[in-house]
């Protein structure tokens, strides 16, 4: 199995279409996916690296596997429905508390899939929803278009605070804020190659961190060792 | 044949196809318990048959299992327990071939395993007893674990683990134990280095501890103790690493540093965990959900979990399948795609682990090992079943575990037999790949196709085959329109590969092949295959094209079989509609043109008659039109093709006239020739109308073109033949080529009153002959005009014009005393300025000439003043070489040989002085 460099996790509530999203990039096709169990991941290549993106379950019941596959990510992808708020307000509830465990560094992209529910667009929808969107926040989801790019981008910087993460050093709300299709591919190569285009120079960065003389040492300690004592 | 006991397998999988997996696999339990007999009978029927007759979805292809474990049993109850019903077994313990049980009343049980393989290629197992021990309590054996480094038995029993020698079961004399431990687990990957030595971690007894050991042959030594922050269940060691259990979570645990990170949280209560170390660094634990979680030291998981049921008991790993029991499943899940592949119904087993690769699961009353079906033959029975992906990531997971040659050799043939798969359902592009990259004898392909490979080919079928159609037909079970897909396929496969190295040692095949598919399919390609090199086989090729009637395309392929006079033949009938092939339009003109440049003087000839009675113009090209360099080498004798072409005038005309005018053929008698039927030909024209006023025709213009720039045709002849003709032009020319110009200007000026003619003819008539000649033309012309006098206002018209057009033809002093004294200056004055502006020019440039050549001779009168020596110096000592006197005078005579004399001595020596010889004088 070839080893991945650089870790990639897609999060969020269930059935918000992270599955989707993952074969429509990979496999360049969008067909009916059933709930996710526990978790899957593909390889992907870029440039010179192979980056692992990993399919979680979004469904209550494996919410614990999450610190795991979170653990040394480089980057996380929280997903939401833009036709379902409760699953934007369930990222900052559920989800974000799973990526501790990611690296310090490591980027968030929030993404609101299913675009191509909505039946409003362009400036004058936009204006409608959001006045139907502060009455309604709470009601039922089949309302079209519930969530804006705004409130998207209100969470991205309130994820960096909490992070304690200089706004300036990150990308930009307006980057690393998608609205996306699975079913019409809308957005969804620009948002992976955003993101592997981020984190190749962290892995970069990494491996030099890695290779540096100071941690050489202690690793060649270890085996040193393990064989002075075969040999006595 | 199967109708009767396929269905309900059939119909209960396709409904699962379409549930949510955690019902699926429920569903499927359910479904399976009733089916499992049935399913034993299907295994030995043909899946490929069924699934054709069935239609079977692909979901459903995909809900199949593979056959990927044997189940045998091992020790049988009799051998344990015989008729005691209340003995059961705890543990269980393999070692190479030593198989440990541990019972309910503390007895431990030793067999040697012996392994017998099966003429159908299975193994079965049998356990002889060596003898058994009871280790002097009255509680169950909890855990067994062989130490074979130092012969030893790690027994658990009553919460303290003895040794015990391996073979005797005989405790160590020592004593030596360890107290107070609930489980154990051995490092596979020890830190310590000694090889005499294991390290045990138990779990203890104290709340919320765990303990390191070392244990040598006769003593242990506890090397650390850490505390947890739960109470552990489980755990699992490598390295430093500990993987635990604990009552809400599993974490990993650096015992060495005392580090610890959570893995994730997991509820103890509701089922028993899990935690299996499966490789280096890599464990597998029971998850939530029925998920088998894969973490490495890290923390980190780098495999998708695999989804077993929810109330598993145990794991266990051979590679690539993580193997899970239940209370009444074995089920078998792969580590590649993480897709559950087998399913064996086994009840009541409680124990399931791996040993050195050995799978054994066990009841409580009896032992029983899954013998894993060798890699090759899974892969070969996913293929059976179409399942290309999975076979294909089987085939990729297994390279470590197979030998290098084997294994490519294995692939490729996998990577084939896939490739006819995903032909067989017209996926040509995965199919191409596959075959691309297995490299595939494309004879294997060709050979699908009835009558495509060419009687003479060698090629057999691999075997075993890398399929199972017979033919395209059986295949596409007649479709036509599957079969024109599947045609249209291996054309342009073929064509792909003909020129690359796969098709080394069968072009033959592959080209005839090609060109079988290109005739039938009406395809323009047929004749870009036959007009550049190919290898196509000429019996089979020429029997299929005139199957097809592609007439045309087989006379090419006896072309480039080096049987031009067949093709030929082949395309004349075409032409004479002796045969029907509409290729070409203009085959004739195909025809003419490939005889041009047809070395075979022989073949020619036969068609030369056949070629001119179609048409005399285009046919004669074949003479016309040969390329030069061959005419030179084995050229046609113009002679053999004139007499041919006697009955064919135009085209004898067209010969002429290319021997003339194109080749230049300096030969009397062509010229002649050409000229004598211009003029029958002109002289044919015009008698029907017989007027005058007829504009020179074409052939006429041929005629006067000839007449003028041919000086080799016998003009008296020809005079002759048109004496009385009415043809003063060309009379007028014939008159110039004797040398007769007064009577030919006569003729021009008199006869015709044509003066541009005339003019003309002082022009081409002097061509190519000094300047005197022609100005003597022009002379002769102007007197011509001027001698009719000024009454004949036209002529005096044209002789001014002559005059100042032709100003340089003529000498302008003679002209001059010609001219009426009544000529004004004004008239000539163009002739006059030309000529004043001649004569000046002509002067001039004598001038320069002449000073040009002066200087010249000054240069060479210089250089041989230069050759002719130096100074010469006078002196006393000089003496005259005749008289031998000094010279009185500065004055002397020098000879060439370079003796000095007095002036008066040479004028009185007549002779040379070369007989003094000057040389022995001085």
């Amino acid at each position: 199995m070839r080893k991945p460099d650089g870790k990639i996790v897609l999060l969020g509530d269930m059935n918000v279409g992270k599955t989707s999203l993952l074969q429509r990039y990979m496999e360049r096709r969008f067909p009916d996916t059933v709930s996710t169990v526990g978790g899957a991941f593909y390889l992907k290549q870029w440039r010179s690296f192979n980056i692992s993106i990993w399919d979680t379950a979004g469904r209550e019941q494996f919410h614990g596997l999450g610190s795991m596959y979170c653990r040394g990510a480089a980057a996380i992808i929280l997903t939401y429905d833009v036709n379902n708020p409760q699953s934007l307000f369930e990222l900052e509830d559920r989800f974000l508390g799973l990526t501790e465990t990611a690296n310090n560094d490591c980027l968030f992209a929030i993404v609101g899939n299913k675009v191509d529910l909505t039946t409003e667009r362009g400036p004058e929808g936009g204006e409608k929803d959001q006045a139907s969107g502060k009455t309604g926040s709470c009601v039922s989801s089949k309302v079209p278009k519930q969530v804006h790019p705004e409130d998207a981008m209100a969470l991205y910087k309130k994820i960096l605070k909490y992070k304690m993460l200089d706004e300036r050093e990150m990308p930009g709300a307006e980057q690393m804020c998608f609205e996306t299709s699975a079913k019409t591919g809308h957005n969804v190569d620009l948002l992976f190659e955003t993101l592997f285009d981020l984190v190749v120079p962290m892995i970069t960065r990494q491996k030099a961190e890695e290779s540096s003389p100071i941690v050489d040492i202690t690793i060649c300690k270890a085996p040193k060792q393990t064989r002075s004592g075969c040999c006595a | 044949m199967s109708g009767n006991v396929v269905p309900s397998p059939c119909s209960t999988t396709c409904l699962c196809g379409f549930l949510d997996p955690p019902f699926k696999l429920r569903l499927q339990t359910l479904h399976l318990q009733k089916v499992v007999t049935a399913n034993l009978k299907i295994e030995s029927l043909n899946w490929g048959a069924f699934q054709q007759e069935h239609f079977m979805p692909d979901y459903a292809v995909d809900m199949m299992n593979i056959k990927a474990f044997t189940l045998v049993s091992a020790v049988e109850r009799e051998l344990l327990m015989g008729d005691r019903d209340h003995i059961s077994i705890e543990c269980v313990e393999c070692c190479g071939r030593n198989l440990y049980v541990g019972t309910n009343d503390c007895f431990i049980y030793h067999f040697l395993l012996e392994e017998k393989a099966m003429p159908t290629g299975t193994a079965t197992f049998i356990a002889t007893k060596q003898l058994h021990r009871h280790l002097g309590f009255k509680k169950p054996v909890n855990e067994l674990c062989a130490a074979s480094a130092l012969n030893r038995l790690l027994v658990l029993c009553d919460n303290s683990i003895t040794l015990v020698n391996m073979l005797n079961l005989e405790p160590v004399p020592s004593g030596a134990r360890i107290k107070g431990a609930t489980t154990f687990a051995v490092n596979e990957n020890p830190v310590n280095g000694d090889p005499f030595c294991v390290e045990v971690c138990i779990i203890s007894v104290k709340r919320r501890t765990v303990q390191m050991f070392l244990v040598y042959e006769d003593r242990v030594q506890i090397v650390k103790e850490v505390s947890t922050t739960e109470q552990p269940l489980a755990v699992a060691v490598d390295g430093y690493f500990l993987c635990l259990a604990l009552t809400t979570q599993y974490i990993i645990l650096n015992y060495s540093t005392g580090f610890s990170q959570d893995l994730f949280p997991y509820c103890s209560e509701e089922k028993p965990p899990i935690v299996k170390r499966i490789g280096r660094q890599e464990f597998l634990l029971a998850g939530p959900g029925g998920l088998g979680m894969f973490a490495t030291v890290a923390g980190i998981s780098q495999r998708a979990p695999v989804h077993w049921s929810e109330n598993v008991i145990g794991a266990a790993v051979c590679f690539p399948y993580v193997i899970a029991l239940d209370d009444e499943f074995i089920t078998v899940h792969s580590m590649l795609d993480q897709q559950q592949k087998q399913t064996l119904p086994f009840k009541e087993g409680h124990i399931l682990q791996d040993f050195e690769g050995r799978v054994i699961v066990a009841t409580s009353k009896g032992v029983y090992i899954l013998v894993p079906l060798p890699l090759e033959k899974q892969i070969q029975d996913l293929l059976a079943n179409r399942r290309v992906e999975e076979a294909l990531v089987l085939a990729k997971g297994a390279r470590r575990n197979i030998p290098k040659e084997k294994f490519q050799v294995m692939y490729r043939r996998i990577l084939q037999q896939a490739g006819f798969i995903q032909f067989a359902q017209l996926q040509f592009l995965e199919a191409k790949e596959l075959f691309r990259s297995s490299q595939l004898d494309v004879r294997e392909l060709i050979s699908l196709y009835p009558f495509l490979l060419p009687t003479s080919s060698s090629f057999t079928r691999s075997h075993p085959p890398l399929h199972e159609y017979a033919d395209l037909n059986q295949l596409t079970q007649g479709d036509q329109e599957k079969m024109a897909k599947c045609k249209r396929f291996l054309m342009s496969y073929l064509n792909e590969i003909r020129s690359t190295e796969v098709a080394n040692g069968y072009k033959e095949d592959i080209d005839t092949a090609l060109l079988k598919l290109y005739a039938e399919a009406d395809h323009d390609s047929l004749l870009d295959l036959l007009v550049t090199e190919n290898s196509c086989l000429l019996t089979d090729s020429a029997a299929w094209l005139e199957k097809h009637k592609k007439y045309f395309a087989l006379g090419l392929l006896y072309h480039y079989n080096k049987q031009d006079a067949s093709a030929v033949q082949l395309w004349v009938n075409i032409v004479n509609g002796d045969i029907q092939d509409s290729t070409r339009s203009d085959l004739y003109e195909y025809i003419v043109d490939f005889l041009t440049y047809c070395l075979d003087q022989e073949l020619v000839w036969t068609h030369a008659d056949w070629l001119l009675q179609k048409s005399q113009e285009v046919g004669v090209q074949v003479f016309t039109k040969r390329p030069l360099d061959e005419q030179q080498q084995t050229s046609f004798n113009p002679d053999d093709i004139i007499s041919c072409l006697k009955k064919y005038p135009k085209a004898l005309v067209k010969y002429l006239e290319h021997l003339v005018i194109d080749r230049r053929l300096q030969k009397e008698e062509y010229h002649t020739h050409l000229a004598l039927l211009y003029l029958e030909e002109v002289l044919r024209q015009r008698a029907p109308t017989g007027g005058k006023d007829v504009e020179a025709t074409e052939t006429q213009a041929k005629l006067r073109r000839l007449l003028q720039k041919s000086d080799l045709y016998r003009v008296h002849l020809l005079k002759e033949k048109i004496q009385g003709a009415g043809l003063p032009m060309e009379s007028a020319i014939l008159h110039g080529k004797l040398g007769e110009h007064e009577k030919a200007l006569h003729i021009l000026v008199h006869e015709m009153g044509d003066f541009s003619a005339a003019e003309d003819y002082c022009l081409w008539s002097s061509e190519g002959q000094d300047a005197a000649c022609r100005q003597r033309l022009f002379h002769t012309l102007l007197a011509m005009y001027l001698r009719a006098g000024p009454s004949a206002h036209d002529l005096t018209v044209a002789a001014v014009d002559l005059l100042n057009h032709h100003a340089r033809e003529f000498d302008a002093t003679q002209v001059l005393q010609l001219l009426p004294d009544t000529w004004s200056v004004q008239l000539l004055c163009p002739f006059l300025t030309g000529a004043m502006r001649d004569s000046i020019h002509a002067r001039r440039t004598t001038q320069v000439a002449l000073g040009l050549a002066k200087s010249e001779n000054l240069i060479y009168m210089y250089d041989k003043m230069k050759l002719k020596g130096s100074a010469i110096w006078l002196s006393e000592k000089k003496l005259c070489q005749l008289c031998q006197n000094p010279f009185g005078e500065p004055v002397f005579v020098r000879y060439p040989n370079g003796g000095l004399v007095h002036t008066h001595c040479a004028a009185s020596r007549h002779t040379n002085p070369s007989s003094p010889s000057p040389g022995t004088r001085t």
